[in-house]
């Protein structure tokens, strides 16, 4: 109880700390948030392409689409927003050996990097993810009771914690291999195939998406019980277990490469 | 006491102790241009790099110890491994009774440590923000964060730069702050390498002051590497000399300076238009290139010499006896002109 009160203290403290950073480069910041929005418009543009030549796909209506389209892009931005560092720890920060001065203090160093930084960038995702799943809602013929509301938000943690997962495993690769940040990129990459729903992939994608690079428990899944109340049990049970099994093997393979760490020559 | 100094007995009084410990890094070695580049990917040949060799030493509570060596000796390396950063290949090391890499939360708690090189103060904001970010993440209670922020504030002079940005701070101000910030939970033992590089006489003076202070007040165990022979001197009575990653020399300064000591400078004035080719020492004494040297400037001499193959006397009766000299004396050797010494001997002691 006593450590998360103070793991509580010390995320407030460094949330704080970037504020007043962002606070110094206020312009780099908002060109940020416009670029995100430019690229969002367009994906929507291209899905609104497609839906103008096809009334469903494989059987999703566009409204559908657009729900599962939102719902990716929230625990993305979850996870964008609170835990962006882990890319630096793969670009810069072992290869540099600035990683040093983690081991040097006090605080569990996952922890540490998890929630030194913030990229408020992120709110773009957030934002955009949000106003896609609440205009989508509407549209939906689904039976929109108390219970399905309730386990999409009770949700969003655990697809988060999916995101977070993959990030700390392949950055803690850096710790062998110095630099892991185009690992990250390419394991990050298959969050795309999380924005469509993935009856439209093959097999193969399907089952990588769903039990190995597992981001289709991101939004697809839990959409399947949220819109069509399909087999909770897998559909909500599954992407939970995942972020349980993701975060556990990351922590695992973090502390693992401590050991491996070599620090840099100074 | 004697026995630890050597690192051979070790006894409950040592704040640190350091028993036989080694680093090994794997190099991957690649051919030369894109061909090699490629077979690497697919066949990665690696090489062992002995960084720290079997080392061992202990530092007593409250000692101000200096770790020197020649660039590369792997000084570093060891500061690493005793602060927990570097997991040793093998060996071990102690320090308050505690091992680095096992429970290294509540270890480093006790410890400060500042790398010369590196920073670990927030960049992009004012340096108050980080003693503040600081005090929480060691738990350092308002009261007591009051006073050492006023106590650091006096011996470090930070009050002129606290409130700007990190990143705005001369190389001077941020090791200061640095020094700081490694300061604030009050540890009790300090790591600082190569504090004072790269900084002009005057901040080099004010951090050894703020040093030998802590030291003095607190108790504070110190170790510091640093390749200005004046920090060590100024500081610290006891050297730990390694190179090539293995321990060369462990005593006092004095011990130093009687053990390679016997070289002395002979100082002295002449009219003599050629003294240098008149005296002809070397022919005279036999010295080798190691055992002598000698340097003409103008009428003034100067001839470094070894005593124990040639007694100061002779050297001076010798000298006497066969030109004119106004003005002459003879000197210690320096402990800079020793170490230099050292450092081209390698690791062959
Ligand atoms: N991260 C690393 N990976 C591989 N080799 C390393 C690493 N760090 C240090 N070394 C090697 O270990 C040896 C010792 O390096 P170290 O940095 O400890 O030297 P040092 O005594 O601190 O030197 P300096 O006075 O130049 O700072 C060097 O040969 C160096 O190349
Ligand atoms: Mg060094």
């Amino acid at each position: 109880m006593k450590n998360i009160k103070r793991a509580l203290k010390i995320h407030r403290i460094f949330m704080a700390q970037e504020f007043k950073r962002m606070m110094e480069y206020k312009g780099d910041f908002i060109v940020g948030i416009i670029g995100f929005f430019l690229v969002q418009l367009s994906n929507l543009l291209f899905l609104w392409i497609i839906f103008n030549q096809v009334p469903t796909l494989m059987g999703w209506t566009v409204y559908e689409v657009v729900f599962i389209y939102g719902l990716s892009l929230i625990p993305k931005g979850i996870d964008h927003f609170f835990f962006d560092n882990l890319w630096n720890i793969g670009f810069f920060i072992i290869r540099k050996g600035d990683f040093d001065k983690y081991l040097t203090r006090p605080v569990n160093t996952l922890f540490h990097v998890l929630v030194e930084k913030i990229q408020i960038d992120a709110l773009g995702e957030l934002i955009m993810g949000i106003a896609l799943v609440c205009v989508s809602i509407p549209h939906i013929g689904a039976d929109w009771d108390f219970f399905r509301i309730a386990a999409m938000i009770c949700m969003i943690p655990f697809i988060t914690l999916i995101f977070t997962g993959v990030k700390t495993i392949t950055a803690s690769a850096a710790f062998w291999t110095k630099r892991s940040g185009n690992v990250i990129y390419l394991f990050y990459m298959f969050s795309d195939f999380a924005k469509y729903p993935a009856a439209i992939y093959n097999r193969v994608v399907q089952n990588i998406i769903t039990y190995i690079i597992p981001f289709a428990l991101t939004s697809y899944y839990p959409a399947l019980f949220i819109l069509r109340g399909e087999n909770p049990l897998f559909n909500l049970g599954m992407p939970v277990l995942a972020s349980a099994v993701l975060m556990t093997a990351g922590i695992i393979v973090w502390h693992r490469g401590l050991r491996a760490y070599e620090s840099a020559g100074s | 006491m004697e026995l630890n100094r050597n690192g051979i007995g070790k006894s409950n009084e040592d704040m640190i102790s350091v028993d036989k410990l080694r680093k090994e890094f794997k190099k991957t070695v690649k051919d030369p241009g894109l061909r090699g580049s490629i077979k690497s990917l697919f066949r990665p040949k690696t090489e062992k790099v002995v960084a720290v060799r079997d080392i061992s030493f202990a530092v007593a509570e409250g000692e101000i110890l200096g770790f020197i060596g020649p660039n590369g000796a792997g000084k570093s390396t060891v500061i690493k491994m005793l602060t927990g950063i570097l997991t040793p290949t093998s060996g071990s090391c102690t320090i308050n009774g505690k091992n680095p890499t096992q429970n290294r939360k509540s270890y480093v708690k006790e410890i400060g440590v500042v790398f010369g090189q590196r920073t670990q103060l927030w960049w992009d904001l004012p340096l108050r923000e980080t003693y503040g970010v600081l005090k929480e993440i060691y738990e350092v209670p308002d009261d007591r964060y009051r006073k050492r922020m006023a106590f650091l504030n006096e011996v470090l002079e930070l009050d002129d730069f606290i409130a700007s940005p990190v990143r705005t701070l001369s190389l001077g101000q941020r090791m200061r702050a640095d020094i700081a910030a490694s300061l604030l939970h009050s540890p009790k033992v300090l790591f600082l390498d190569e504090p004072t590089i790269g900084l002009d006489v005057v901040v080099k003076d004010n951090i050894r002051k703020a040093i030998e202070h802590i030291n003095g007040q607190e108790k504070t165990t110190v170790i510091l590497t640093t390749h200005d022979l004046a920090d060590i001197e100024q500081l610290s009575k006891r050297i730990v000399m390694i190179d090539k990653g293995s321990k060369v020399f462990d005593g006092t300064i004095a011990e130093l300076k009687a053990k390679y000591g016997q070289i002395r400078e002979l100082y002295f004035e002449s009219d003599c238009k050629n003294a240098e080719q008149t005296l002809a020492y070397d022919r005279q004494f036999a010295l080798g290139k190691d055992d002598l040297s000698v340097e003409t400037e103008g009428k003034s001499v100067k001839v470094r010499f070894n005593s124990s193959i040639v007694p100061v006397s002779d050297m001076l009766s010798y000298t006497l006896g066969k030109i004119n000299v106004s003005d002459i004396s003879v000197k210690d050797a320096d402990i800079e002109e020793i170490i230099r010494r050292l450092y081209g001997q390698g690791a062959e002691s």
